[in-house]
């Protein structure tokens, strides 16, 4: 984690990302970070705590569930898993980052064809 | 989660969050150690990748926090923030919002002394209505007690009906005398109006069945209090009233004052035993056409006061027909505690509800003065605001904001209002004299007082605060914070300012019409002459009947004394009279038959008299315009002899010389002597009614209670005492009450009136001091916002004048507009107060225009200061820019 050019996120991408990694599987919070770490190649600077928050809000929308559970590692944690508003939220979410990155990068390619 | 779980489950809410930030620092650890890492490195690698874990939490739990309670103390201080930023915007909105709810306050809480709450100490005292008597002109009269049991026995609309008269009783026997104010009343009275006593019993309803049987009496709180110093004893002892042995039953509750608004009674005696302590009256239970009691009747559960008040008037109209003779074209009517014609809030329902407006109309001049000085200021604020919007504040969240802040300097208006209302509460007595009303001198601020004003702070917020408001929330704040956003001030703000600003002009101009309005009528009502004269008059009354006098022993004592006062030095004339002109209320009328006057059909032909002594008109100063006055010598043994008023002549006798004319009453013919000048026997706004004097010593009367009257050259004062000396010397058991100069006392009726009239010109003064500082903040704002153009404009050569024209218009458009909303609304407010104005038209063109006079001064005045600094505007300054 020494990448010196890893980048701040803007508003509401982690929640989009924790949904999508939840649309895989339910998980904890730990294994989540560690999903996003992998998963980016280290490219994204997430300070680990703040994935707490961002859990917090998610399940006050209704977009994810949790439970006690145990871990691998034979720990009682929080298992996190995506609710079906969750899944309707992500689709939409999604397209709309999808359609503001095709934009930026419309943008950013100006000439240079 | 529901909201409710929510609130129960957060202290688990926040327990998970903590432990499973706890799970996730030991598991990177362990991960970290797994790599090698020394345990305690481990740890703090761990901490450090994960941030700042307290704030983590906090950042967590604020998601679960309610978000109103919490934010609304953050809002609060905020709020109270910017309120201290602008301490002489902040004071004005207090400080006239304060006056705004004290007024209204207070005069809600008299009209609730006066109208709302008649008999205090009554329980569900909305269900008790008034029954009165009505007479074939359709004026009301009190009811005779047969009518009463009649009523009682045949009407199904109530639960039960109760009857009372009041009159003056003596407590004490011969030795200590004291006057009280007493209800002779139905047994059932206590029942009929749920009051429990404090001790011992109320009467027992099998009284009314046996007249004279049971010499009970039930004694105030106050009384009990006062004479027994609050013995529990006193149940069962024998006092003298009216000189008769009567047995103590009980003690009313503290807050009982008997049945009449405004009265404070001190005993009460079952009504069958009027013939032992006034014997004179005791036929008052067998004839039908004494009329005499008041008559409270508590609806029963399930029928409505409209279906009981149709059954009282087929009842009133079917019993008058079937008894016929005096009752002939009689009826009845039901109406409301506040509308009974007994007691004092009679003459004081059209200066209340006049008052009750007036506040109406100035706390609306005070929120839309608060909603001007808001919305100013929500105006100079939008960069702010538009800041915070751009940095991500909700909109809700400011709208919340600007709220908080119209509530707190409302909470704070509501208070200072409160404080000054206990204050002015106790002012009810200028309205309304002590010797009229001496249950009235308590303030009357209680919860409801207070629900009240709360209320009324509550409305004064939202009127105020949400127009603002919604304005700020509107605004386009990416422009306001463009740079040259404000050469150009929002143009809806601007507009809804003007709104406000012309609102309150209209109803400042309205108040100062109303309030000029009833000051002329209250000016014109004084100036009235009465027909006689108060200059050097004193009277002083006397009971009689409660001295234990009998019809010859009285007209001797009060020759006896009318002399004894007439040789006091410095007394020019002296005499008595059962009725004092221009009394509260009151006066008695006999049914005449008028020789060679054939009445028309349904005519009423009773007739307003006064029983006087000799030497009553010269005592006065009531002019004789023909024949003479009474004498010594007009007495049982001589001719029954008349002397009436002019309008009398005029009415029944058509221009014919009235002396020697007889007139029939009580049973025998009286021949007119003497034609007195019209004076104002009711009221000084009456017109000129037939009226007629006959002799006390040749008339049979009910009761004997007399008045004397003395005219002095001496200082009215001495007059006064010279009658307490006089009763005193003749008979020192005779207590003289009421003594007091004539003027004082014919004064009282007009206090009423008068205190509105005052109070309504006050308050006309505040709402038009409101306008003014609502238009100084337009206008100087527009001044502060136009600088720029201004600028420009003396920088292309405008001259002083034209600057003042371009401010001058805006103030003109707006008091153009303010003038014509409020003359308009004048008119039709003059429509509703016409019947109760004296004298004057309700479109009195002088009042009307001194109305526009003073608010275009007050405009004047308002725009002064932002005029002049618009002209001293220096264009190398302002153009220059920030």
């Amino acid at each position: 984690m020494a990448e010196t050019d890893a980048r701040d996120l803007f508003p509401g991408a982690l929640e989009m990302m924790v949904l999508r990694l939840l649309k895989l599987e339910p998980m904890h919070g730990y294994a989540l970070v560690q999903r996003i770490q992998q998963a980016s190649r280290n490219l994204l600077q997430v300070e680990e705590g703040s994935l707490y928050p961002a859990l917090q809000r998610l399940l006050k929308e209704g977009l994810v569930k949790a439970e006690w559970g145990v871990s691998a590692t034979n720990r009682r944690v929080r298992i996190y898993r995506l609710t079906p508003a969750g899944t309707k939220h992500l689709a939409r979410e999604v397209s709309s980052f999808e359609r503001m990155f095709q934009g930026i990068s419309l943008v950013l390619s100006l000439g240079e064809t | 989660m529901t909201l409710l779980n929510r609130l129960f489950h957060r202290r688990r809410l926040y327990d998970d969050l903590d432990e499973e930030i706890r799970v996730h620092l030991e598991q990177r650890a362990d991960d970290l150690s797994a790599r090698g890492m020394s345990r305690k490195d481990a740890l703090i690698e761990a901490r450090r990748a994960f941030g700042n874990v307290t704030n983590i939490q906090e950042r967590g739990r604020d998601t679960w926090q309610w978000p109103t309670l919490d934010s609304f103390f953050r809002d609060a201080r905020f709020a109270l923030r910017q309120l201290r930023r602008t301490p002489a915007l902040t004071a004005i909105i207090v400080t006239t919002l304060g006056i705004g709810i004290a007024a209204s306050a207070t005069v809600f809480s008299w009209t609730r002394a006066i109208l709302l709450d008649p008999i205090p100490g009554a329980a569900r005292p909305n269900d008790v209505m008034a029954l009165e008597s009505t007479t074939p002109s359709g004026s009301w009269t009190p009811v005779s007690w047969l009518d009463y049991r009649d009523f009682r026995k045949y009407l199904r609309s109530f639960d039960d009906l109760a009857a009372s008269y009041p009159l003056a009783l003596a407590l004490g026997d011969a030795a200590r005398p004291e006057r009280v104010r007493a209800e002779l009343v139905s047994a059932n009275f206590f029942d009929v109006l749920r009051v429990r006593p404090a001790l011992g019993r109320v009467f027992t309803a099998a009284l009314d069945d046996a007249p004279g049987s049971q010499p009970l009496a039930i004694i105030s709180h106050a009384l009990w209090q006062r004479r027994w110093r609050g013995d529990t004893a006193v149940i069962g002892q024998v006092v003298e009233i009216n000189r008769f042995p009567f047995t103590i039953a009980g003690v009313a509750p503290k807050n009982f004052r008997g049945s009449l608004p405004g009265e404070d009674v001190q005993l009460w005696v079952p009504a069958t035993m009027v013939g032992q302590i006034m014997p004179t009256v005791s036929s008052m239970l067998r004839d039908r056409d004494w009329r005499t009691f008041r008559v409270l009747a508590r609806v029963a559960d399930g029928r409505t006061t409209q279906s009981a008040a149709d059954e009282v008037r087929r009842f009133g109209t079917f019993m008058s027909n079937v008894n016929g003779g005096r009752s002939k074209g009689m009826s009845a009517m039901l109406l409301p505690l506040w509308r009974s014609h007994w007691g004092i809030q009679d003459g004081l329902r059209a200066p209340l509800m006049v008052l009750l407006g007036a506040c109406a109309l100035v706390l609306l001049v005070v929120c839309a003065n608060m909603a001007t000085l808001l919305l100013t200021r929500a105006t100079a604020r939008r960069r702010e605001l538009a800041l915070r919007m751009a940095l991500g504040a909700p909109r809700a969240r400011l709208l919340r904001q600007l709220l908080t802040e119209a509530s707190i300097l409302a909470v704070a208006g509501a208070a200072l209002g409160l404080v000054c209302t206990f204050w002015f509460a106790r002012s009810l007595h200028l309205l309304v004299p002590q010797f009229a009303a001496p249950s009235l001198i308590d303030p009357h601020v209680d919860a409801a007082v207070v629900g009240f004003t709360i209320a009324l702070a509550c409305g004064a917020t939202l009127l105020a605060g949400i127009a603002p408001a919604l304005h700020g929330s509107r605004e386009r704040f990416d422009e306001s914070l463009r740079d040259g956003a404000r050469l150009s001030a929002g143009t809806h703000a601007t507009r809804l300012r003007g709104l406000f600003v012309v609102a309150e002009m209209a109803l400042a101009v309205m108040a100062l019409v109303s309030a000029g309005l009833f000051y002329d009528s209250f000016r014109h009502t004084r100036s009235v002459a009465p027909g006689f004269t108060t200059d050097g008059v004193a009277i002083g009354s006397v009971s009689l009947t409660l001295a234990g006098y009998d019809s010859a022993f009285a007209d001797d004592f009060l020759q006896r004394v009318t002399e004894r006062i007439a040789r006091e030095p410095g007394i020019l004339a002296a005499s008595y009279t059962d009725y004092v002109p221009l009394s509260l209320g009151g006066g008695s009328w006999e049914d005449l038959q008028i020789e060679g006057y054939a009445p028309q059909p349904n005519e009423n032909m009773k007739t307003t008299r006064a029983a006087v002594g000799p030497g009553y008109f010269e005592t006065l100063g009531i002019p004789m315009l023909e024949g003479r006055g009474f004498r010594v010598d007009d007495d049982s043994a001589h001719t029954p002899v008349m002397i009436v008023s002019d309008a009398f002549t005029r009415h029944f006798l058509n221009g014919r010389s009235a002396l020697g004319v007889r007139v029939h009453g009580w049973g025998k013919w009286f021949t007119i002597v003497g034609v007195a000048q019209d004076v104002k026997t009711f009221r000084l706004t009456e017109p000129a009614t037939p009226y007629f004097y006959v002799p006390v010593r040749q008339v049979y009367r009910p009761e004997y209670g007399y008045t004397f009257i003395a005219h002095g050259a001496v200082s009215v004062e001495q007059s006064v005492r010279s009658i307490e000396r006089a009763v005193a010397t003749i008979d020192p058991s005779v207590p003289v009450y009421g003594a007091m100069p004539l003027a004082d006392y014919v004064d009282a009726p007009l206090r009423g009136p008068q205190t509105a009239a005052r109070l309504l010109a006050l308050l006309a003064g505040v709402s038009l001091l409101l306008a003014a500082i609502g238009l100084y903040g337009v206008v100087s704002y527009s001044v502060a916002q136009r600088a720029k153009e201004i600028g420009l404009r003396v920088a292309f050569g405008a001259r002083k004048a034209d600057v003042l024209r371009v401010v001058g218009t805006q103030a003109a458009v707006l008091l153009a507009y303010g003038l014509i909303i409020g003359l308009a609304g004048s008119l039709a407010l003059g429509r509703i107060v016409g019947s109760l104005l004296f004298g004057v038209s309700p479109a009195d063109l002088t009042i009307f225009a001194a109305a526009i006079g003073s608010m275009t001064l007050i405009t004047i005045a308002a725009i002064g200061v932002p005029a002049r600094r618009a002209m001293s505007v220096d264009p190398a300054v302002v153009l220059r820019g920030d």
